[in-house]
């Protein structure tokens, strides 16, 4: 085992006290651990570099339908100790609720590829140093600008509780962002795996750097409705966004796009499962209340077949628990989306155009209207326009405002190849990644452009 | 005095810096951080969640061999100081395997100092049941409408007390108190979904007590917020693609500064640190002091002093003092935010905006107080009275621009026709778009001091890995000619 790494024994120890300590009907430990290490480079060289070990145990009481949370990071008998009766605090002075049900009884859990490889727990700073070196240089051979990071992160997750619930899991990953810059224009390229031998980063120098070479000098192509090549950094969005809208609460609360609509058609021909056993993902068999997960297909052909649920959402719409508790409580979501592959090529994907937009990544995507899934966003680092199936010219890049779910309305093509990235990681946590292919759609409505 | 002791602490810290100038650093500093937060969700008449949180921990940042390391631990001990003092270090001298200079920091008077946020009502002496009833209450009285789907009612207080110790023989002390929070409805129907809040999303937020939620007035709005969620169901659309005066409420005005000043005047991006992922910024240094950011009525102040604002402290988290300045007067762009090392860039001296989101996070440049100052227009009927047509726009709901700061779309929770200086029929779905000077520059009435409000962004995501901050921004009501209204059908 690594140095970085807690482990079972640890970390089930640490649960057991915090169990015993809870003063109610019932009690549940989450305890996250997480060594992240990342450097970052820009204008081709390391300028942050940075690395933490944090581990944090989140108690759950239960007194009657009453409940509340406590979360620490003091994993001392006493910080284990004060979080609990926190919570049973809490707890007992929280009003009454009628449609709590209780913590979920533990079920069993099935296996899931192991999503931990040693050697990523064990990178050292100067692995990754000499990763971000290799970008840099590659970009610096052809004049170019190198910004991004190379990341190694090991995270442990565990859940208890007083009704016997007891499951853990370690993960890695690593990865690697590069955004190759030129004097007017820029490229970007990522690779994530969970196994830092494994990481492509030759690859990631080859994709930004080549793609950068022919993103100078963009043109200014009117906004307007064009077809589009999406990349699967583009795609990754969408998948976000709507898997968002696929959940149980999402229904409940009035803002789902499936809502009233399953078992009807919802999109073209896609199909979109959620797979937490996909062993090329970052498989983990359980949820943030050491639920089993389920793998379900969301859409199929299309077609609206199934949402997720954590136990507060099942229990409230008479539904299924899926086991796809979020960290957060009380916000069932996918976490292990693959959008199934098609039978082209990207080229052939780019090919089948006859005059479109290529677009690489989307940047600062919200909500407009969350009921229609309308979002919208700018286009960045490789914007081209294709014509006649091939890439023509670079572009500036374009806002857009658009319903995901109504761009996957024209499917046009789906590549073969599945890309594995995980979704931009936030205050501490990874808790989703998606397997995404490249998409062609027939119709993706561009509201405006900028200067660059 | 409440600020804590910290004599463990800055044992702790001494023996870290003195491990790390052993392995050779030539720089290093070392914040411990203490951070407890209690929030809470009334949902549809039930408590949803309630949480009290507690993080503990340190940070060591040092420099070696002219380039950067950091490393952070939760672990309070002396052979864990040692640990991470040299593991700093290390990365450091990693770091340096890309070097093209030498990292330099511009000089800081190194002091020995404290600070607290004024605060009358200290929100973690008051009970668990004064501060809930609070919202169970509102929230009560907003599902005494018929026609709602969900309802909530949030709050959340916050403090951090953090000690600061760098090898050059800083040592300063300090303690933040923080509360938040807000009402909300939700009405589903006729294919939308709208939403009503107060006083800005479940996301208003200042540095201060609990008296900053209860001069909010949340249980008499209920009913109006209320109200309007579901008046919007039936509300006309915002017209399409049309170009008119648009009057922008205060807390929408706060998150626009927010977006297109805060951020682009962040040195790191203007220098590319953040080329690959938040962006850099069109206010490259060359425009320092010349370029025309908006029209003469724009006045944006960075201030680290500001009542209440969420950048307002003692110190920031590389020891420089907190200060005030200006990012654009009368409409030129004239300051940035900075840190000491892209200060040096320069060559000039920090202003004091590194700020870390806890322990285990370095430090990066962050907005403090970026406000819009207020002009001499009156009160918001005033302004609305001086205009022939146009609509206000209130509390947003949609935000997004682009890399360079540049291209912008905002969306808002609710809109009103104005007509011959009246506020006349409600809006739904409102959205405006433009290019950042261009908007600014469009500027031509901003309201008077009685309509300004500190406002805050709790939320403010950056760097990687990521940090979330709390920033401050003031703002009034303001008009602005010739916008791009209504994107969606």
């Amino acid at each position: 085992m690594s140095g970085v790494l807690f482990g079972d024994r640890e970390l089930h120890a640490i649960a057991e006290r915090a169990l015993r300590a809870a003063k109610g009907d019932q009690a549940e430990a989450l305890i996250i651990g997480k060594t992240g290490s990342l450097t970052r480079f820009a204008n081709s060289a390391i300028h942050q570099n940075v690395t933490s070990r944090e581990a944090e145990l989140r108690v759950r009481v239960v007194v009657g339908t009453r409940r509340a949370t406590a979360t620490t990071n003091r994993l001392d008998a006493d910080g284990i100790r004060r979080a609990a009766e926190l919570a049973s605090d809490l707890a007992r002075r929280a009003p009454e609720d009628p449609t709590y049900p209780g913590l979920p009884a533990p079920r069993p859990i099935p296996s899931a590829p192991s999503a931990y490889v040693e050697k990523t727990a064990e990178a050292t700073p100067l692995d990754r140093a000499r990763a971000a070196k290799t970008l840099c240089d590659k970009a610096s051979a052809v004049k170019l600008i190198a910004a991004g990071f190379v990341a190694t992160n090991v995270q442990e997750i565990a859940v208890a509780s007083t009704l016997g619930t007891w499951a853990y899991a370690p993960q890695t990953y690593a990865e690697a962002q590069i955004a190759a810059i030129g004097d007017d224009g820029s490229a970007f390229a990522q690779r994530v795996s969970t196994d830092v031998t494994s990481l492509d980063v030759e690859g990631a120098a080859a994709e930004a750097v080549g793609k950068a070479a022919i993103a100078q000098h963009p043109r200014d192509l009117a906004p307007d409705t064009y077809e589009v090549v999406l990349t699967p950094y583009a795609v990754r969005d969408m998948v976000g966004f709507l898997g968002m809208q696929l959940s149980g609460l999402a229904v409940e609360e009035g803002r789902s796009f499936v809502g009233g609509k399953i078992g009807q058609k919802v999109t073209g021909p896609i199909t979109l499962v959620e797979d937490p056993y996909d062993s090329r993902s970052i498989p983990r068999a359980f949820d943030f209340e050491g639920q089993p997960s389920e793998r379900l297909t969301l859409i199929e052909d299309g077609v609206a077949r199934a949402v997720v649920y954590d136990s507060v959402t099942a229990h409230r719409n008479n539904a299924v628990n899926t086991g796809h508790a979020q960290p957060f409580v009380g916000l069932p979501a996918p976490m292990h989306v693959r959008l199934e592959a098609g039978d082209k090529t990207r080229e052939q994907l780019v090919a089948a155009v006859k005059k479109g937009v290529l677009v690489t990544r989307f940047h600062y995507t919200r909500w407009v209207h969350q009921l229609r899934t309308i979002v919208t966003g700018m286009t960045r680092d490789g914007t081209f326009a294709i014509l006649d199936g091939e890439i023509a010219h670079p572009v500036k890049n374009f806002r857009f405002t658009q319903s995901y779910h109504e761009a996957l309305g024209e499917v046009r093509g789906i590549s073969k190849d599945l890309s594995l990235l995980v979704t931009g990681e936030q205050f501490g946590l990874m808790t989703s990644c998606q397997r995404v292919p490249a998409l062609h759609l027939g119709a993706f409505t561009f509201t405006g452009a900028t200067r660059y | 005095m409440t600020i804590p002791a910290f004599a463990v602490e800055r044992d702790l810290a001494k023996r870290a810096l003195d491990t790390a100038r052993t392995r050779g650093a030539t720089y290093a500093d070392v914040r411990f951080v203490r951070r407890d937060e209690e929030n809470a969700l009334v949902k549809n008449g039930r408590l949803d969640a309630v949480d009290r949180s507690d993080s503990f921990g340190f940070g060591v940042r040092a420099m070696a061999d002219g380039a950067w390391g950091f490393a952070a631990s939760q672990i309070v001990a002396a052979q864990e100081a040692d640990r991470v003092g040299a593991l700093a270090v290390e990365i450091a001298k990693a770091s340096a395997l890309t070097k093209k200079r030498d990292a330099t920091l511009a000089p800081v008077d190194a002091v020995r100092a404290t600070y607290e946020t004024p605060l009358d009502v200290d929100p973690f002496t008051l009970s668990f049941d004064d501060r809930l009833k609070l919202l169970m209450n509102a929230e009560a009285r907003m599902r005494e409408r018929k026609g709602l789907r969900t309802t909530r009612a949030a709050y959340a207080v916050w403090r951090e007390d953090k000690l600061f110790v760098s090898s050059e023989g800083a040592d300063i002390a300090q303690r933040l108190t923080e509360v938040g929070g807000g009402i909300a409805a939700e009405a589903v129907g006729n294919g939308e979904l709208q939403i009503r809040t107060y006083p800005d999303g479940l996301r208003y937020q200042n540095a201060g007590g609990w008296e900053i939620l209860t001069r909010w007035d949340l249980i008499g709005n209920a009913e109006r917020v209320a109200d309007e969620a579901v008046a919007l169901l039936s509300a006309k659309p915002c017209p399409q693609d049309t170009i008119t005066s648009v009057i922008l409420s205060g807390n929408q005005l706060s998150l626009h500064c927010h977006e297109s000043c805060g951020h682009p005047i962040e040195l790191d991006r203007a220098l590319g640190s953040e080329a690959a992922f938040a962006g850099t910024s069109f206010l490259t240094p060359d425009k320092l002091g010349t370029f025309r950011y908006g029209s003469s009525q724009v006045n944006i102040r960075i201030d680290a002093t500001s009542e209440g604002g969420l950048g307002t402290f003692g110190f920031d988290d590389e020891g420089v003092p907190a200060s005030e300045g200006w990012a654009v007067k009368e409409g030129i762009f004239v300051g940035y935010l900075m840190s000491r090392e892209t200060a040096a860039a320069l060559g000039t001296r920090s202003n004091g905006t590194m700020r870390a989101d806890g322990w285990a996070r370095v430090p990066i440049i962050r907005m403090t107080n970026v406000s819009v100052m207020p002009g001499d227009a009156g009160t918001l009927d005033d302004l609305i009275a001086d205009t022939d047509d146009g609509i206000l726009m209130d509390t947003n709901r949609s935000w997004s621009i682009d890399d360079k700061r540049f291209n912008f779309q905002f969306g808002t929770e609710v809109g009103w026709e104005i007509k011959n200086g009246k506020r006349r029929d409600m809006v739904r779905n409102p959205t405006y778009t433009g290019l950042t000077p261009e908007f600014w520059g469009s500027c031509d009435a901003i309201c008077s001091e009685s309509e300004w409000v500190m406002w805050g962004t709790p939320n403010c995501g950056k760097g990687q890995p990521g940090q979330g901050a709390h920033t401050g921004h003031g703002a009034a009501p303001a008009r602005f000619r010739d916008v791009r209204v209504g994107v969606i059908k």
